[in-house]
This record gives C-alpha cells, structure tokens and sequence, in this order.
C-alpha cells in the first residue's frame, strides 16, 4: 500500500527511514527519488546523504546542525512540494550494457553451489519455466525487451537494483536459500522483482541469467567513461540490455582491460511518470515477447 | 620517505573521521574508525583537527620505522607498544627520532589501537575521505590494510610531546568483558513482538568471533515477530526478517534470519532484512573495543539521549581535554 502520510522511522541518532509505502510498486520508489533529488537541489542544512530505495529513503543528518523533529518537517515540506507522484520528473539517463546471456561463467558459479551447497538446475531454465516462458531463449528476449529502472545504486560499489520498466518484461523470482558464498563478477542476477549486476565478487541470493563484460565502478579512472565519474549508474538512469555473444564479448573484454572501451550512455532525459502510466495502462500485458 | 612498515600488523588501515560522507548513492558506506573517541583523541593530542588521517590497529599491531623525526599518539586498546624496545605509554603525545622503530603487540585490553602522528598522513582522498574501504579498494594506503615494505607518507607538523588528557576526557576502561551498549528503537522495531523487544533488552548476548568492519554478529535467543513480519506482501521475501530491500543506518542491528548483525562503518548499504534497532553513534567506541566472545547488554535510549551523549563525547574530543602546558 501507499501510506496516506509517508512515515519517519528514526535510525538511531543520525539516521532517519522516510517510508512511502509497504511494497514495491515503482510509484514508492519514484516518491523516494523524487524526494532525494528535492533535498539535493533544496541544500537542506545539516542534510549529510541519502539512501534511497523501493519504497524509503534513509536520510542522514547531522543532530549538531538539525534536530530530529525540525528535520521531520522540512522533509515533509519537501514531499509536499513534490506534489502527486504523476507529476513528478525525473532526471534520467539510458545506458546500454552489453549482456552474454547464458554465459559459461555464471554457469560454472551456480554449477559450483549445486556441487557445495544445494542441488540446482541452471538458473536460466529455472527462472523461464517458474515464468511460463518457453525457454531461456524467450527469457533472453524477453528480459531484453524492456528497459530497466534503476531504483537504486546501493550494497556494493556501483551495484544498481533494477525493475523493468516495462510490464510485459517483467520477471519474478526466489531468492537462493541458503544464499551462495560467491559470484562471478559482472554477473546478470535476478532475483524478486529485480534485475541487479554484481559488481564485486562476494555472497549473492540472486539467480544468475548472463554476465556482462564491462565494469560499473571503477576507482582508478582506466577507462574514459570513468575519467570524472566512479560509478556508471545513478539512481533514475536506465538500462537496455544488448545481447552478444561469446566472441564480442571477448572483444568488448579485450576493449575494457586496454582502457579504450566507450559506453554508450545517453545524455539527461526527462522520465515523467504521469506519460509512463498512461503508456503502461494502453498495454496488453497479457503478452511476452 | 616518512615511516617504513615492516610488519602491517592484523589488519592495519589508515581511516579518517567521519570517513567518506555523502557516497550512499554509490554504493560507498562511510568506512572511518569504530572508536572514533579514541581515534579523535590520538589526534587532538598530537595538534590535529580530530578527524585527521590515522592507522587504526586491530588486534594486532604493526611493526613501523620511522625515517625522520616524528610525533606521535597512541589511543584505544594496550597492545604493549614499545619503541626500540622500550615501553611507550598510551594517551599521551611522544616524540620519535629517524631510525627508531615503534613496535605494538598483541591486544591484551581492548581491540582497537589508533596511531595518529602530528600533522596527518598525507595520502590523497578519494571522494573527500582518506579512509580505507578494502571492499572497495579505495582510500588511505592502495585501498587496503598495510602490507611490508610500503612507505607511510606523513605531513609535516611541530607537535610537542608528553601531552596529556585531563581525567574523564577518554573513555572508561572496559569493564570484566561486559559491555552495556546504547541502542535506539527503530526503524522496524514493531516487527518484533513484545516478548521479542523484552527478550533482546534482557538478554546476555555474545560477540562472535565472525565480527569485523562490515559488521559485529551476535549470538543469542530467538526473534519472535509481530503479524505485520509474517502477514505482509509477497515481494517482502519468506522469512520473518525479510523485507523489501531498504537503506541501511550505519549501526542498525540488522536482523539476518535469526542472526542479529550490527552494521558496522563498511558495511553493505542496503539490503532485505529489518533493522529493529540501531546503536547509535556514541556507542561505537564499546564495539570498536569489545572482543570475541565478550557480552553485549543493550539498553534502550531516546534519540535524543543519544545525541546529547554524541554531544558530549564530541566536547571531549578537543583541545580543552588537553592538561595544560606547564612549562613556560
């Protein structure tokens, strides 16, 4: 549900959640971008960051500058500032990333778990069949179909937690239980209602479809796109994926470790909800790709 | 060349307060010390602004020659640190000359020792922090702990030594292995039930050895939950403790199954699991200081209590806590 009055839950002494809802339509998560893009453009004093989400954004403060109670009340003059969520605008861009979908590396991960940890079949055919999809090649297509939102960049370094924008696209799925204790990185995951990319090398939950050749954060500034950027992605930008296959991959692979490898990311574009939902209310959303 | 490191210690990092501020939505938590009382003080009494760039040290000390003169303090856990073999005090500033050598131990108090030198380490700041992030190979000295061999680059100072802390400016000794450690309810406290929020008050919990910087785990009783974990919408997740993915606070007990977990400063940023209550910051300096197996009882403060207690600290953390100069 969307909470009649957004809720301040606070988080100890310089940390306060500000909830819009209980579940994950994307309109909580536009609610919550919209309210972080006010506090930045609005330089709300003794405002440190934000951590926005699917339905909240935790705000953290400085008590030395803001109290709890008067900070409580410049966010809920912000939110109303902000009006109904069909008039929000958000400032996006579109990045195409190349993905291999059904790569042998994530294979070889989720091989790894099935033999260490739990017995599994390939991720790619578990996700299509528990989604009424033919089979893996119709889930490439169709997870391709859509572009992807990105509610936040969060977790790891440059890791973006992904919905896809468009309905007929959308996959669900469950979590691994227990989660695996490693993952390929760069892998495609998805896992709820999420796509995510793993951008370090650790623990992960979510079942791996594809790998992408290129990195999403980079501390060293070895590739141009990273020249006066760390992360690729913000919160609000989007993502289409681009299938190859293994050999552009390799080639694509061979770009990123010269340092030559340009992504093709566009320039600021204005995401309005209000022609969103009117477009996503005219589909059929009974068909799939 | 200003300090040589011959051996880097446990896991020896160079950290500044309050770390890298402002990086959430990149996926950055702030990185930083645990005990940041202690940290800033090793600064304040070397003549740096408090949240100057210092190696924290954990568990066990480094081994570090110094290549020119310096001045120095140590703060936080006793590790038994000796220069050229001889005792070097804690909480006070000393002076080093080039080629002598600083060696520190192992902890036998406490777990977390900070060495500030006068003037700072002058390594360059990677999104405004100096602080080591190992996850995510940023900050201080190549984005990880100290390794033999590496040089320490200093800025230059003329601290003087043999400064010391008025009483009460420093925090109290631990006490027998038993920790009483603020926490503030929220943000999900009301997804545990009563007896679950009575449960987690009263109880002697342990401080597993699988603790670290990314976050302090604790062992102990059962969660029991109210109907808004288990009657909630799907896309929450199975388990009681799952919810949709959300930011983490920094210090919020983050509840993994039945596994309380303390986010600590490198900590995951978010992620699906429920916080039902956060340690607030004027508490870090216990978990910075607290071992393996040690006990944590949590008793449960107002947000207002805890920023007046984060106040106070801070008022320590000066020059004011400096015993005056009693030479002319």
């Amino acid at each position: 549900m969307i909470y009649d009055e957004p809720r301040f839950l606070p988080g100890g002494d310089t940390f306060v959640l500000v909830q819009f809802g209980d579940d994950a339509r994307i309109d909580l998560n536009f609610m919550a971008l919209g309210l972080t893009a006010a506090l930045r453009e609005d330089r709300t004093k003794g405002v440190i960051d934000t951590n926005p989400s699917y339905n909240s954004v935790v705000v953290e403060y400085d008590p030395d500058l803001i109290g709890a109670d008067d900070l409580e009340r410049e966010l809920r003059r912000l939110i109303d500032g902000l009006g109904s969520v069909e008039d929000l605008e958000l400032e996006s861009r579109l990045a195409y990333l190349p993905v291999m979908y059904n790569d042998p590396w994530t294979r070889a991960c989720v091989e790894d778990y099935a033999q260490r940890i739990a017995p599994r079949d390939g991720d790619p055919e578990f996700v299509a069949r528990i989604n009424g999809l033919e089979d893996k090649a119709q889930l490439s297509r169709v997870h391709s179909g859509t572009e992807h939102w990105v509610v936040a960049v969060c977790s790891t370094p440059g890791l973006p937690l992904m919905v896809a924008l468009d309905p007929r696209c959308a996959i669900t799925s469950p979590k691994y239980n227990p989660p695996r204790t490693w993952t390929t990185l760069g892998a495609i995951g998805v896992g709820g209602l999420s796509t995510s990319i793993y951008t370090t090398p650790g623990p992960g939950g979510y079942n791996l479809i594809g790998r992408t050749p290129v990195p999403l954060w980079d501390t060293q500034a070895s590739l141009p796109a990273y020249r006066d950027r760390v992360v690729l992605l913000d919160a609000a930008d989007r993502v289409k994926f681009v299938p190859v296959e293994q050999d552009e991959f390799a080639y694509i692979e061979r770009r990123v470790a010269e340092g030559t490898y340009a992504f093709n990311v566009t320039g600021y574009q204005r995401f309005s909800v209000r022609q969103y939902k009117a477009w996503t209310a005219s589909l059929d959303t009974s068909e799939r790709f | 060349m200003a300090v040589t490191v011959i051996k880097g210690g446990l896991e020896t990092t160079v950290q500044d307060y309050p770390g890298r501020k402002g990086a959430f939505g990149m996926g950055f938590p702030p990185s930083g010390p645990i005990d940041h009382w202690s940290f800033r003080l090793a600064n304040v009494l070397v003549g740096n602004a408090p949240g100057a760039a210092a190696l924290e040290c954990t568990f066990i000390g480094p081994v570090l020659r110094f290549e020119r003169d310096a001045v120095i303090a140590l703060t936080g856990a006793d590790m038994k640190a000796t220069l050229d073999g001889e005792p070097a005090p804690l909480w006070e500033s000393i002076a080093i000359n080039a080629g002598q050598t600083l060696a520190l131990g192992s902890a036998i108090t406490g777990a977390r020792t900070y060495i500030a030198f006068a003037g700072g380490i002058d390594v360059a700041p990677f999104l405004g922090s100096r602080a080591t992030f190992v996850i995510g190979a940023c900050g201080g000295l190549d984005g990880a702990a100290l390794k033999e061999g590496q040089t320490i680059p200093l800025a230059s100072s003329d601290a003087a030594p043999g400064r010391r802390l008025k009483e009460g400016a420093r925090p109290p000794a631990p006490a027998g292995g038993v920790w009483e450690i603020e926490v503030v309810a929220g943000p999900n406290d009301d997804w545990i039930d009563e007896a679950g929020q009575r449960r987690f008050l009263e109880t002697d919990w342990r401080l597993s050895p699988k603790s670290n910087r990314v976050g302090f785990r604790l062992d102990g009783p059962d969660w029991t939950f109210t109907a808004k974990a288990t009657d909630k919408a799907p896309e929450n997740g199975e388990h009681p403790s799952n919810v949709i993915d959300h930011g983490y606070p920094i210090g919020a007990i983050n509840l993994c199954g039945q596994t309380p977990i303390i986010l600590m400063v490198d900590t995951l940023t978010l992620g699906g699991f429920i916080n039902p209550y956060t340690v607030p910051t004027c508490a870090w300096w216990k978990l910075g200081q607290s071992r393996p197996n040690e006990t944590y009882r949590f008793r449960q403060v107002s947000v207002a209590e805890a920023q007046a207690e984060r106040r106070r600290i801070a008022a320590l953390c000066t020059e004011e806590s400096l015993v005056p100069d009693a030479s002319p």
